[in-house]
């Protein structure tokens, strides 16, 4: 078999495989459950969709406002934890301060904060922001530290004879090499950011995407959940994109790594 | 200390920020009477049970799409959308189809780290260096020997890095499954203190949880290095 059947056997083997899905998925639904407070067709999801997006345009709102929040946390994160991780990595007595605060806070599931920053924040958009921001900042954090310590020694020591100022270094050889690593940070904490709009907006929200998700949850409003559901999944294979994208622009050195 | 003289002296209010003492005092009133047990255990147990599950199903999706292309090929759809789902979007159906129960959690728990195993054992068994099978084929391995003695140690690490990626997310999963819909776990502790506004057992339920999540990071870490010490460690899975 050569390599382009065995490419075409292959797509055509993923298209088979998403068609036989939802397929399965319809039949089940119509005439297994036949219960519209359990489960739709997939048919019934893209209709709900469509309605959403083109006729009432109910779910505008909701995603200018689930995406403002995510914007600002995650604007924040890179703002705060790019230098911060710069710091930790140059000056050791901040590394050992910093460091076991970081252990703890990483490590916790992070919906613990939601409460007690509602608490200290209110349930406007302070908080909520507040959680996507505590999301997202530790891998930044962590990925730019990291690759400010794994930079190349003879960079560095290049850079020392040739007589760089160490503000030149800075510039010239230590930022550019921990650039990969930040974009990966970045890439990391898209899902993570997204992950933490939902969990703010299921404490006390109005509108935005995951106050969408959980009434309809309560509501067992079953098309809407989906369309929901899949607004986040869209939104979160996009940001990765995009970051992938920049990736690639401004690391071409860079052989790309697979995510996951 | 700080912290004690700090909330007693500038706030005033137990409500913001409780000082230490009274937090200390909810932990000793809240273990006493048995309810932090029977929380704790009701989480330790949808965990337990989420995670042995997902481990063994993981590995054996991920070991046959690693092997067959073909396999790989049906799968990667549907793992791939699976992935890109933030879980928590997901949850309330969940709980729709499954209750509010236990076997809700459970169900939870397994999809985030089934998930995850699959993706980094896949990974394992297709990076696999060819020597070792060309090593395999002159020995004369039978193909289950080559299987257990080759191709798994060869996936291990790839495993136990699907295991802890699991770990964190799941964690977060079971918490937020039980906050939305549940009648025990620490999960409906934080709810319940939170909507009471119980500031000082809200403050132990997080460092309760803070403690779980220590102490699982520290030991999937020891594992990994005990397990896989070839490989050397990152000291900071980013996730």
């Amino acid at each position: 078999m050569n390599d382009r059947t065995d490419k075409l056997v292959s797509n055509a083997l993923k298209v088979a495989s998403i068609l036989a899905g939802l397929t399965l998925w319809h039949v089940l639904a119509v005439y297994v459950v036949n219960d519209t407070t359990f489960l739709v067709s997939p048919m019934v999801v893209v209709r709900t969709a469509y309605d959403m997006l083109f006729v009432t345009g109910e779910l505008y709102p909701h995603l200018f406002a689930s995406s403002w929040i995510f914007f600002y946390g995650f604007a924040l994160a890179i703002v705060a934890g790019v230098p911060l991780g710069f710091i930790m990595a140059l000056n050791p007595a901040v590394r050992d301060y910093v460091n076991p605060w970081m252990t703890t806070l990483y490590s916790t599931p992070r919906i613990a904060f939601a409460p007690i920053l509602l608490l200290w924040f209110g349930i406007g958009g302070g908080a909520k922001v507040a959680i996507v921001f505590l999301g997202c900042l530790f891998p930044i954090l962590i990925n730019s530290f990291y690759g400010m310590r794994v930079v190349n020694r003879e960079y560095v020591e290049l850079a020392r004879s040739f007589r760089l100022s160490s503000w030149a270094l800075f510039i010239k050889i230590l930022l550019p090499a921990s650039v990969p690593f930040i974009l990966a940070g970045i890439r990391l904490s898209i899902g993570r950011g997204l992950t933490s709009v939902a969990i703010a907006e299921w404490f006390g929200a109005t509108e935005g995407l995951g106050y969408l998700v959980f009434f309809a949850g309560q509501t067992l409003n079953i098309p809407t959940l989906f369309v929901g559901v899949a607004a986040f999944a869209v939104l979160g294979i996009l940001g990765f994109e995009i970051i992938r994208r920049v990736e690639i622009y401004v690391t071409p050195w860079r052989k790309q790594s697979q995510g996951g | 200390m700080i912290w004690e003289i700090l909330a007693r002296l500038l706030l005033e209010n137990e409500l913001l920020i409780p000082p230490p003492s009274s937090v200390a005092r909810s932990l000793w009133k809240l273990t006493m009477s048995g309810q932090l047990n029977k929380h704790f255990a009701a989480t330790l147990i949808e965990f337990a049970y989420g995670f042995s599950t997902a481990c063994i199903a993981g590995v054996v999706i991920g070991y046959v799409m690693g092997i067959y292309k073909r396999v790989d090929e049906i799968m990667e759809p549907w793992i791939a959308t699976l992935y890109s789902i933030p879980i928590i979007t997901v949850v309330p159906l969940i709980i729709i189809w499954f209750g509010i129960g236990m076997v809700s959690k459970v169900i939870v728990v397994f999809k985030i780290t089934a998930v995850a195993i699959i993706l980094n054992t896949a990974a394992g068994i297709k990076n696999l260096d060819p020597v070792w099978l060309d090593l395999a084929k002159s020995l004369r391995l039978s193909g289950w020997e080559t299987t257990y003695k080759i191709r798994l140690p060869g996936a291990l690490p790839y495993v136990i890095t699907g295991m802890r990626l699991g770990v964190g997310r799941a964690l977060l999963g079971v918490i937020v499954a039980e906050l939305m819909a549940s009648n025990a776990g620490l999960g409906y502790l934080l709810r319940d203190s939170s909507e009471t506004w119980d500031s000082p057992k809200l403050f132990v339920t997080v460092f309760l949880l803070a403690a779980i999540g220590l102490v699982s990071f520290n030991l999937i870490k020891r594992f990994e290095q005990r397990m896989a010490p070839w490989r050397q460690s990152a000291e900071w899975s980013a996730e």
